[in-house]
């Protein structure tokens, strides 16, 4: 057993518990954010993405002794029901999910890529941004929509913030 | 052995960490991106007494051009090759195929470093850097030893380094001017996907038609460790690389691998695939070479 501390979606958590523990099982058994799922548990599916200091990585291997004074951020730090985020917004508005299970995963995925892209990405750059996710109902073709319709929304937003001379919201 | 008995340390220092490989009496393995690892610890296959975590280890994460070559840090993830600019230009090859390698998530957490010291045969960034004449730097607490990337490899997942060493280095060769190199890799989907059969090639061009000087070829999944192509690389000077010389260079391919069947595909399919991705490879390389 150890003390290990870190930041989960700005804030400081301290937990004590054994460092080979997965991160995946740490956030949700002993902090309760059941957000991140587990499926394949080997890196394959992706239900488990959370960042790491911004880039989105597999937390079922990530080992929590890894994990000392990183910065974590999970779906629930990207949005909640009552704050969503854009991503969250247009998952709804384009039908992108059915069973859920996988959701949360694309989420953060969507919302990594989406910090890292300078203009409305292609269709293939938003498959190749996902294609670490697993989604066995849908298909696809709405999370890609949803993807898109979030990343013209957001691009629009600082658009607009850019004519009126205000970028620090940064449209999200 | 319970996963919960496994002990962790993370060392901050390299020679903290070397101090440990040295000393340390029960089993202990390093652990970094953790792609491999973890996945094996879950299966019951890897349980040390130990994981040395040197994911921390944040100077062991570069990539520098130096005198003897481009120097790669352990702990570069694949993301950070994609994304080096020093790499694209001199070393083209060893970027498509960190490009090749699972997804985003897995290539922001696999290490080359991980990628050498799992050895498998199947690792995508292995016969590129067969072609770009890798020497991987071994360092212990008795000091360092440097192997040429045709040596380290022993069998799957064994390699000639010791329990008290880790690879502190990678040392590649930049491309010259005249050098082009594509990595082609066949696998069951587009992402997340182990090699059914992959090939690195590297070819120095001379003059500005479609004779090449010589190259190097290497094949991976097709044998215990990768392997180089070496019939395949003395016909690439013999004659032309046009369609019709390509494709008397690629039927060559099935006799230099010597594959086996398993859950991803047969050893007749490898064979033949050999072949075909060579064929597409050199294709490749040369419209690239004409369109430059």
């Amino acid at each position: 057993m150890a003390t290990i501390r870190f930041k989960v979606n700005g804030k400081e958590k301290v937990v004590d518990t054994h460092t080979t523990k997965t991160l995946l099982d740490v956030l949700r058994d002993d902090l309760y954010l059941t957000g991140s799922k587990e499926c394949c548990g080997k890196g394959e599916c992706g239900s488990c993405s959370v960042m790491i200091n911004d880039e989105v990585v597999c937390s079922c291997l990530v080992l929590v002794g890894q994990v000392e004074g990183e910065d974590i951020k999970t779906v629930e730090g990207v949005g909640t029901s009552t704050n969503m985020d854009i991503i969250q917004e247009a998952f709804i508005k384009e039908g992108a999910t059915q069973c859920g299970y996988c959701t949360p995963g694309f989420i953060v995925a969507a919302r990594s890529f989406l910090n890292k892209i300078e203009k409305v990405p292609t269709l293939e750059e938003i498959e190749e941004g996902i294609a670490g996710n697993i989604c066995r109902c849908t298909g696809y073709t709405k999370i890609v929509k949803a993807i898109q319709t979030a990343a013209e929304e957001r691009f629009s937003r600082i658009g607009a913030a850019v004519t009126q001379g205000n970028l620090q919201g940064k449209g999200d | 052995m319970m996963v919960s008995e496994i002990d962790m340390i993370s060392p901050e220092t390299m020679e903290e960490c070397l101090q440990i490989l040295n000393e340390y009496e029960q089993e202990v393995r390093l652990l970094a991106g953790g792609t491999d690892a973890v996945v094996r610890m879950k299966e019951g296959h890897w349980r040390p007494k130990l994981w040395l975590n040197i994911k921390g280890l944040r100077d062991l994460r570069f990539i520098c051009e130096e005198k003897d070559g481009i120097h790669i840090g352990p702990l570069t993830t694949h993301t950070d090759m994609v994304q080096s600019s020093l790499l694209q230009e001199k070393a083209d090859v060893l970027v498509h195929a960190a490009k090749e390698v699972g997804a985003t998530q897995i290539r922001n957490m696999g290490t080359i470093g991980g990628n050498l010291g799992t050895a498998s045969p199947a690792g995508d960034t292995i016969p590129a850097l067969f072609v770009l004449d890798a020497v991987i730097e071994l360092s212990s607490v008795n000091g360092i030893r440097r192997i040429p990337i045709e040596e380290f490899f022993v069998g799957p997942g064994k390699t000639v380094q010791h329990k008290s060493e880790m690879i502190t280095n990678i040392i590649i060769r930049p491309q010259e001017e005249n050098e082009i190199g594509i990595f082609e890799k066949l696998g069951p989907r587009k992402a997340q996907a182990i090699s059914i059969v992959n090939v690195a090639i590297s070819l120095k061009m001379s003059g500005d038609g479609w004779q090449c000087a010589g190259g190097k070829i290497a094949f991976g999944s097709v044998a215990p460790t990768v392997i180089r192509a070496r019939k395949c690389e003395v016909l690439l000077t013999l004659q032309e690389l046009n369609e019709e010389g390509i494709s008397n260079i690629a039927s060559l391919a099935w006799k230099e691998v010597a594959p086996i069947s398993d859950v991803r595909a047969s050893a007749a399919y490898r064979r033949d695939m050999s072949t075909a991705l060579l064929e597409r490879g050199l294709l490749r390389l040369m419209k690239r070479w004409e369109d430059r």
